[in-house]
């Protein structure tokens, strides 16, 4: 049985009361339905175990030993959801999907475009079944369009998107972000899209289909790239770290084994500063004595600044600049930022028991409601671990019914 | 809250923007551009550091700035200068009408400028006011000067990017462009829409804390869990684990190949025509495809070279391989895709020029994203918004000719 003692929506969270029936996998669909979770909605992954969430079955593991309840990676972006398990190429399983979706308020899905419909479940059924749903999809390419059923992973999309035309070393190939970045951008504007959604259909009653197309959504965060394409006729060359019109804007390597400190300045001000701390006489190089000049002569600029950080620490380069009000601070590792006291001291992580992996820290909700605390109510779920639940008390079907889908391998 | 009009999600909710540059902007733009009403301050005659920015089509113009063309469509603009007394009463009178107030003022200049939620609500307790800051409201590093570089690098993402088998001296890398203000937007976005959506049922407002680095952390994907569950520190150094997931250059422009399952390499292979190398025992799986990727990268590169990118992107999606050219900016704006689906805006400069730019990043059936106003020139919409405050044309003469509004 689940480890609920405290229901999600025992307090009186935003979301309370609202249910979400989440059909998504990977990154982009779980990662909206998770703000909708954090929010206080009761967020109901249906999963199958014989095709889990990918996940499940990438690293990180406790001991290297695999297991789908066990990848940190599935653990950090369900928190707080529930789990149930149905075999959807049974019909009976089908049926209680269905069931599922007349009970809730919110439908979200993240395969490609067409496929959700195809499985029987597209938004004409979901709202015969429910009329004032709110359904999104999260498709790669959109629910339109000559591409629409492409195949989109990831780390195509920052590609794709534009990003890595843009990103990279100065005369180097196109690079990656870090993440594949389009999908917790998508996943966020999904769960905008759904409030708004939620907002209208409380003032009018109507629900409403939303199509989204990751594509699209990151691309919604390219805007300076894009207008200087079409404002000034050139895209911007890729150049590392450095900005269009601020200088120093770079990430230096300082003292210790791969250790580096990020410094940019936004003004003269800010420079004068900077170069105060550094050498005096830089303050008054005219090389540097605005920001075009600073621009100009940007490699000197970094120059001087690499070779009096590659000596310091890093602490020692944060705290220096930032008593001059300067903006410098390291490069943060995730063991950086496990051990952060900044973040310790926030209340931030989450640490829950879960019974297969113990306790672990999480990276938890990144923004705060003073008036109705929102907190992680529970670690993620194991597979299927809230199937019993969601049946019996969210469905109302018996325990023998129940029972008697088990027996016939429908759960699973 | 004020009734809808049944056409877009948030019409008669009205907020006061009260931020800089791109996070406060960004929040506030999505909310704009679903049916909000979104009157932004800027400090009169500088304007939004975004004004500063460009791209331009000619010469550099306050009002004709791409980046603020972008951040602010749909929005009404005043100018108004919140160090003054005489500021701070307009931006109270106007946080009076308000249901969200939303900003990026850093922590320590929050209640000199007007903006302390206590105060604000007391006049008026439905409203929400959201804080956006690079650390919150708390905590040992709360008052510590950041630019987007430095939270990006704060919020761990740096340090997973660049690098690479032969170029480890080379600097963790950022990516294009205000990246960590957009996070912050895309967070504060959704906050402040749950803090509403509870507001509706209580008439309730409250304060919502946004921290700029928690919502970087908040996207390491596996990188951050490999520590607490592995004691394993992810970095941009060193070979990825399965392949090939990497960039090759064609004949026109280079695209991204992406083999993760086997059997999206074993239609690869079959649409490059199964060519000897491919057959090696190196490249059986994708890890061994991963630790062999020096010789492999040598064969890949040779075949990218002959072909077009978009002739190898739609033969391998043809086949279900999800590989994605690299799109630049000029492929984005011809895509027929994205025409078909008429994604991208265009709007007026302000002085004639076309600023094509970024559209709907999702579509309601029935209250659809759109766009209904350009952004406001600087000081645009000033005396209108503080005449339907009370403020009089004499009064106006006086603020103005103080410098309190421009």
């Amino acid at each position: 049985m689940s480890r609920d003692e405290a229901s999600p929506n025992v307090k009186r969270k935003p979301l309370a009361g609202i249910r979400v029936a989440d059909f998504t996998w990977v990154w982009a669909g779980p990662f909206c339905s998770l703000q909708l979770a954090h929010l206080g909605a009761e967020v109901i992954r249906v999963e199958t175990a014989s095709r889990t969430c990918v996940t499940r079955l990438l690293p990180p593991w406790p001991d290297a030993q695999p297991g789908v309840n066990r990848s940190g990676y599935f653990n950090q972006y369900n928190q707080g959801k529930r789990s149930l398990s149905l075999n959807l190429k049974d019909e009976r399983a089908m049926e209680i999907a269905r069931d599922l979706i007349r009970a809730s308020d919110v439908v979200v899905e993240n395969f490609a475009a067409g496929v959700f419909a195809r499985m029987g479940l597209g938004y004409e059924t979901c709202r015969a079944l429910k009329p004032d749903v709110v359904m999104i999809s999260l498709s790669g390419y959109g629910a339109s369009g000559p591409e629409s059923e492409y195949v989109s992973y990831g780390p195509a999309q920052v590609p794709l998107s534009g990003f890595s035309s843009v990103t990279g070393y100065r005369g180097w190939r196109p690079m990656h972000i870090g993440v594949s970045y389009g999908d917790p951008t998508a996943g966020l504007q999904g769960a905008t899209a759904v409030l708004a959604a939620l907002i209208h259909r409380r003032r009018t009653g109507q629900g409403q289909f939303i199509d989204l197309s990751q594509w699209e959504s990151t691309m919604a965060l390219l805007p300076e790239a894009i207008l200087a394409q079409t404002m000034s006729g050139h895209a911007p060359e890729r150049d590392g770290n450095r900005d269009p019109s601020w200088a120093p804007h770079a990430i230096y390597r300082c003292a210790g084994d791969d250790r580096w400190v990020s410094i940019a300045v936004a003004d003269n001000a800010e420079w004068r500063a900077l170069a105060n701390v550094i050498e005096p006489a830089l303050a008054a190089d005219t090389r540097f004595a605005s920001a075009a000049a600073r621009k100009q002569n940007e490699d000197a600029l970094d120059a001087a600044i690499g070779a009096w950080c590659a000596t310091r620490t890093r602490e020692e380069v944060r705290d220096t600049l930032q008593a001059a009000r300067v903006a410098a601070f390291p490069v943060m590792t995730a063991k950086d930022l496990h051990d952060d006291p900044h973040l310790g001291s926030r209340d931030y992580f989450v640490e829950l028991p879960h019974p297969e992996v113990g306790i672990r820290r999480h990276m938890g909700i990144p923004y705060r409601l003073h008036g109705t605390p929102i907190a992680v109510w529970r670690a993620a779920p194991c597979l299927g671990e809230d199937t019993d639940y969601v049946l019996r008390d969210v469905l109302g079907y018996r325990e023998d019914r129940i029972e008697a889908l088990r027996n016939a391998s429908v759960l699973s | 809250m004020a009734e809808g009009n049944g056409r877009d999600a948030l019409a008669g909710i009205r907020v006061v923007e009260c931020g800089d540059f791109v996070s406060s902007s960004f929040a506030a733009k999505q909310l704009a551009d679903l049916g909000a009403e979104v009157i932004k301050i800027e400090s009169p005659g500088r304007g939004d550091t975004a004004r500063h920015r460009g791209p331009y089509a000619g010469t550099p113009d306050l009002d004709r700035s791409g980046l603020f063309l972008y951040l602010n469509t749909n929005k009404r603009g005043i100018a108004v200068d919140l160090e003054s007394a005489s500021g701070r009463e307009i931006l109270a009178r106007l946080a009076a009408t308000a249901d969200l107030v939303i900003h990026n003022v850093a922590p320590a200049d929050i209640d000199r400028l007007g903006l302390n939620d206590v105060r604000l609500r007391a006049a008026r307790p439905e409203l929400v006011v959201t804080s956006i800051s690079p650390f919150g409201l708390a905590g040992p590093n709360r008052d510590l000067h950041m630019h987007d570089l430095n939270l990006w690098a704060a919020g761990g993402i740096a340090t997973l990017n660049g690098g690479g088998p032969g170029s480890d001296d080379m600097p963790p890398l950022k990516g294009f462009g205000q990246q960590a203000g957009y996070q912050a937007g895309l967070n504060a976005a959704v906050a402040s829409l749950g803090a509403l959506y509870a507001t509706l049922a209580s008439g309730e407002g409250q304060l919502v804390e946004v921290s700029v680095q928690e919502c970087l952390t908040s996207i390491l994907e596996m990188a951050y869990e490999f520590y607490p569950y592995m004691g394993l520190v992810a970095s941009r150094l060193g070979q990825k684990p399965i392949a090939p997931l990497d960039f090759l250059e064609c004949k026109d422009g280079w695209i991204f190949i992406c083999c993760v399952e086997e059997h999206q390499w074993h239609r690869f292979v079959e649409l490059a025509g199964n060519p000897e190398w491919a057959t090696m025992e190196l490249f059986d799986n994708r890890l061994s495809r991963a630790a062999n990727w020096d010789a492999l990268q040598i064969f890949l590169s040779e075949y990218a070279a002959e072909q077009t990118v978009e002739n190898l992107y739609h033969e391998a999606q043809a086949r279900r391989v999800p590989f994605a050219p690299v799109s630049t900016m000029g492929d984005l704006l011809a895509s027929e895709h994205l025409k078909t689906r008429g994604f991208f805006a265009t709007l007026d400069d302000g002085s004639g020029a076309e600023a094509v730019m970024p559209g709907a990043p999702y579509r309601h059936a029935l209250t659809p994203w759109r766009i209904r106003k350009r952004a406001p020139r600087l000081g645009e919409d000033t005396d209108r918004v503080l005449g339907d405050l009370g403020y009089g044309p004499a009064d106006l003469g006086r603020l103005r000719a103080t410098g309190v509004i421009g």
